[in-house]
């Protein structure tokens, strides 16, 4: 699949014709006449680790879902790779990896199971799905857990199965709903340091998250969404404009008053 | 502390009569059965009157009472707060003033109550004379306390395990049994009695080995009090007091041991192999391998696998031990199986719930979503058509009409067909999400969605009733004896048939499902297994 009269083939050269890995312009959704997500605009560039930021309920992961083609928006464009998620579905699934917020896998199945029957639903010949397979789970630190049924699972150990499933075909843009919720610090360092390899080769990453430290040392771009509008946008420098980030963070979402002198009682050891 | 806890069992029952309306009508429902249980059972007890075996069916009730408090609590674990020791583990609460809180909190509900007004039936089926009434009310608070008391030993002892992955699969498959039981004294026990195998004087002898356990020594105690033998029955009611004292001792131990012991971690399942089976296969392969997987290794799969044999035999009771013995009866519990196979199966996107936006991603195409529904229907043929065809063979014999197992056989091989190809079609176009709600083993349809649930299962009878009929057209062709080449012959012809169906529901389903791939995500989404 060409770009016509370009002489272009790849998606890395697809997306250098847009210029963005990721693509979004006016994108709505609402749920029961309330907007969840309110005409966001995005431009995430290819080889970028972007972090989308926001409060509960900001419209992150309604956001994501519709990148992903999980959920189909009220309005607004997206593209992948230079492909219309909504226009051609096939093609851009078969480019992107998806890791959701609540990770719910096939719990039936063990961790070897699970990520060798993503790997040859995505199309992988059994044995390199196999081997793949394998290998991730090595690297995920899993290999040990491997015949264990994903059933007796931990949160984070979910976490981690699942990445491997959405990094098995290779997928030329990754998308992770708060992948490191759950997870403890030794697992999260692997994590981090496979995402910052895993974008080292070109590939682009674009990731949920509420804590703002990990935003900050990991990703080179970042988007703070409130109320389903993209309050900030640009490289994490420009966000962070000489504060740390969840300074920034507090300053563009406003911090969320709360009368604590009803609390006068708390700390007193009387009752 | 029971005043505590009985407010709390208060407030959660007022907290269900607030919230959603299932929750709402599964309380009235709840409460309305609990009525008929207590009317039931005190008229069957009255009744009893004059019976020469009245005291063998009083000790069949009270037993049968006992092993409904023994089996529902833990159905019931996930519903009733109180009957989880963890809930009030963070508490300062000493283990005996809790047990008899926990205890308040069991005598409170419209069970309970029911329990003891059904039971004070044997008041005027079973005692006469001012001491037998009194002995008999007597008899009743002893039995209902110790159905309670075994029945706080068990989900106490059972707690750490029922809390658990491994113990809420065990707890799934005692379905299977209740359901068969059910269905044994709503269909089966009435024909027995209709045709005269069945009566009162069939559970003759049947306390001789039951009287000296708890339900027996408390019916028991009643027919001696109203003998005149009074010790007698105040030694047996002493007993059964001992008895009750001694579960309670061994609860509190084990309620003290629960409050201060770590919780169970899942003991993890390995699992045997290397790989996926059918790798030579591609997608098609790996979709079959892992419905072959989650039929084997998903309690729910295994239940409604059992449940289908169990509805095949009730259908098929009327042959077996009604009057009549009529053969083609046999023929309508193959229809049921074949039924219940693809109403068991239909809806593959809410039963998979969250984990099918994997498959999802993969599924780019028409092409892939036939791949799909050919990989699930792949494994679904090869456990439903063995075990419907035995089925179909055993209870023919059971008829004693085998060449009758052929042609039921033949109508469940089609049937099967049908019911797949219809259950894709009811996938990829009225998907709906399932839930797993506490206390219940299986997956129901979402609330909201019930209605759906009930279309299934009329939309999978009526599509394999009516495809059934060129093959039991063919059957009646045939006659009662026909040449034995015709078995075969027919056999595959409904092997044929039911290919073909299945064939144009896999098409169908693909070409439904393709545009709706995004609303199929947001159902399985929904789905909360």
């Amino acid at each position: 699949m060409g770009v016509p009269g370009t002489g272009l083939t790849g998606w890395h050269d697809r997306a250098r014709v847009g210029g963005s890995a990721i693509r979004v312009r006016g994108l709505r959704k609402s749920f029961g006449g309330k907007a969840a997500v309110d005409g966001i605009d995005l431009d995430i560039a290819a080889g970028s680790l972007a972090g989308l930021v926001g409060p509960n309920g900001a419209g992150k992961t309604t956001s994501l879902s519709m990148m992903t083609g999980l959920l189909r928006p009220d309005g607004g464009s997206i593209q992948v790779g230079g492909l219309d998620v909504w226009e051609d579905p096939p093609a851009v699934k078969a480019i992107i990896g998806v890791v959701p917020a609540e990770v719910r896998l096939f719990d039936r199945l063990s961790g070897a199971e699970v990520l060798e029957y993503s790997g040859r639903l995505r199309g992988l010949s059994a044995a390199e799905a196999r081997t793949r397979s394998t290998q991730l789970l090595d690297v995920l630190d899993l290999t040990a857990d491997a015949k264990r049924l994903v059933a007796d699972y931990s949160t984070g150990m979910r976490k981690k199965a699942a990445l491997g499933c959405a990094l098995i075909h290779n997928p030329s843009v990754l998308f992770l709903d708060e992948p490191l919720e759950g997870v403890d610090p030794i697992s999260a360092d692997v994590i981090r340091r496979l995402l910052t390899r895993f974008v080292g080769s070109g590939s682009t990453v674009l990731f949920s998250s509420h804590v703002m430290e990990l935003v900050e040392q990991v990703c080179d771009h970042v988007t703070i969404i409130d109320r389903g509008r993209i309050v900030a946008s640009g490289t994490t420098d420009q966000v962070r404009d000489g504060k740390t980030l969840q300074q920034a963070f507090i300053d563009l979402v406003g911090p969320r008053a709360t009368d604590e002198e009803v609390l006068s009682w708390l700390g007193s050891s009387s009752s | 502390m029971a005043r505590l806890l009985v407010q709390l069992k208060l407030q959660l029952l007022r907290n269900a009569l607030r919230s959603s309306t299932p929750a709402k009508v599964s309380f009235f429902t709840s409460c309305f059965f609990a009525v008929v249980v207590a009317i039931a059972a005190f008229v069957a007890l009255a009744l009893l009157r004059g019976s020469a075996t009245s005291v063998d069916l009083t000790t069949v009730i009270f037993t049968a009472f006992a092993f409904g408090w023994l089996i529902l609590p833990i159905f019931a674990f996930g519903l009733d707060s109180t009957l989880d020791p963890a809930t009030l583990q963070l508490y300062p609460v000493r283990t005996r003033s809790l047990a008899v809180g926990l205890l308040c909190a069991s005598f409170t509900g419209a069970w309970p109550v029911a329990n003891v007004i059904g039971l004070l039936g044997v008041t005027v089926g079973l005692a006469s004379g001012p001491l037998g009434e009194v002995v008999a009310v007597l008899a009743v608070v002893l039995q209902v306390l110790f159905c309670i008391t075994l029945a706080r030993l068990v989900t106490t002892t059972l707690a750490r395990l029922l809390r658990s992955r491994r113990g809420r699969d065990l707890a799934a498959f005692l379905i299977v049994p209740i359901f068969a039981l059910y269905e044994f004294f709503a269909q089966v026990v009435p024909r027995l009695a209709a045709a005269g195998k069945l009566h009162a004087s069939s559970f003759a002898g049947f306390d001789s080995w039951m009287r000296w356990l708890p339900p027996g020594l408390a019916a028991h105690a009643i027919l001696d009090a109203s003998t005149g033998h009074a010790s007698t029955a105040l030694l047996r009611l002493a007993i059964l007091a001992a008895v009750i004292v001694v579960l309670g001792a061994v609860w509190i131990r084990s309620l003290g041991r629960a409050l201060v012991t770590a919780d169970t971690s899942t003991q993890s399942s390995r699992v045997h192999g290397a790989a996926l089976p059918f790798a030579r296969w591609g997608t098609l392969g790996a979709v079959a391998a892992r419905f072959w997987i989650y039929q084997r290794r998903e309690p729910a799969s295994l239940v409604y696998w059992a449940l289908t044999a169990v509805i095949m035999a009730v259908a098929s009771a009327s042959a077996i031990f009604g009057k009549q013995h009529h053969p083609a009866v046999l023929l309508t519990g193959a229809v049921f199986g074949a039924a219940f196979v693809g109403y068991f199966h239909a809806n593959t996107v809410g039963q998979t719930g969250p984990p099918f936006i994997y498959e999802a991603m993969a599924l780019t195409g028409r092409r892939e979503l036939r791949t799909y529904f050919w990989g699930q229907d792949i494994a679904l043929t090869v456990i439903a058509l063995p075990l419907l065809v035995a089925v179909s063979l055993g209870l023919s014999a059971a008829a004693g009409r085998w060449e009758y197992g052929f042609f039921a056989a033949a109508v469940a091989v089609a049937g099967t067909g049908a019911a797949l190809g219809i259950s894709n079609i009811l996938t990829a176009t009225l998907a709906f999400p399932m839930a797993t709600r506490a206390g219940s083993p299986l997956r129901q349809a979402a609330p909201g969605y019930t209605a759906y649930g009930l279309g299934g299962v009329l939309a999978n009878l009526a599509t394999v009733a009516i495809t059934a009929i060129p093959v039991i057209v063919a059957v009646v062709f045939a006659g009662a004896h026909p040449p034995v080449v015709w078995y075969p012959v027919l056999l595959c012809c409904a092997a044929a048939y039911g290919f073909g169906l299945v064939y144009v529901g896999v098409l169908l389903a693909a070409i439904a499902a393709g545009p709706k791939l995004p609303e199929l995500c947001q159902v399985a989404l929904a789905s909360q297994l």
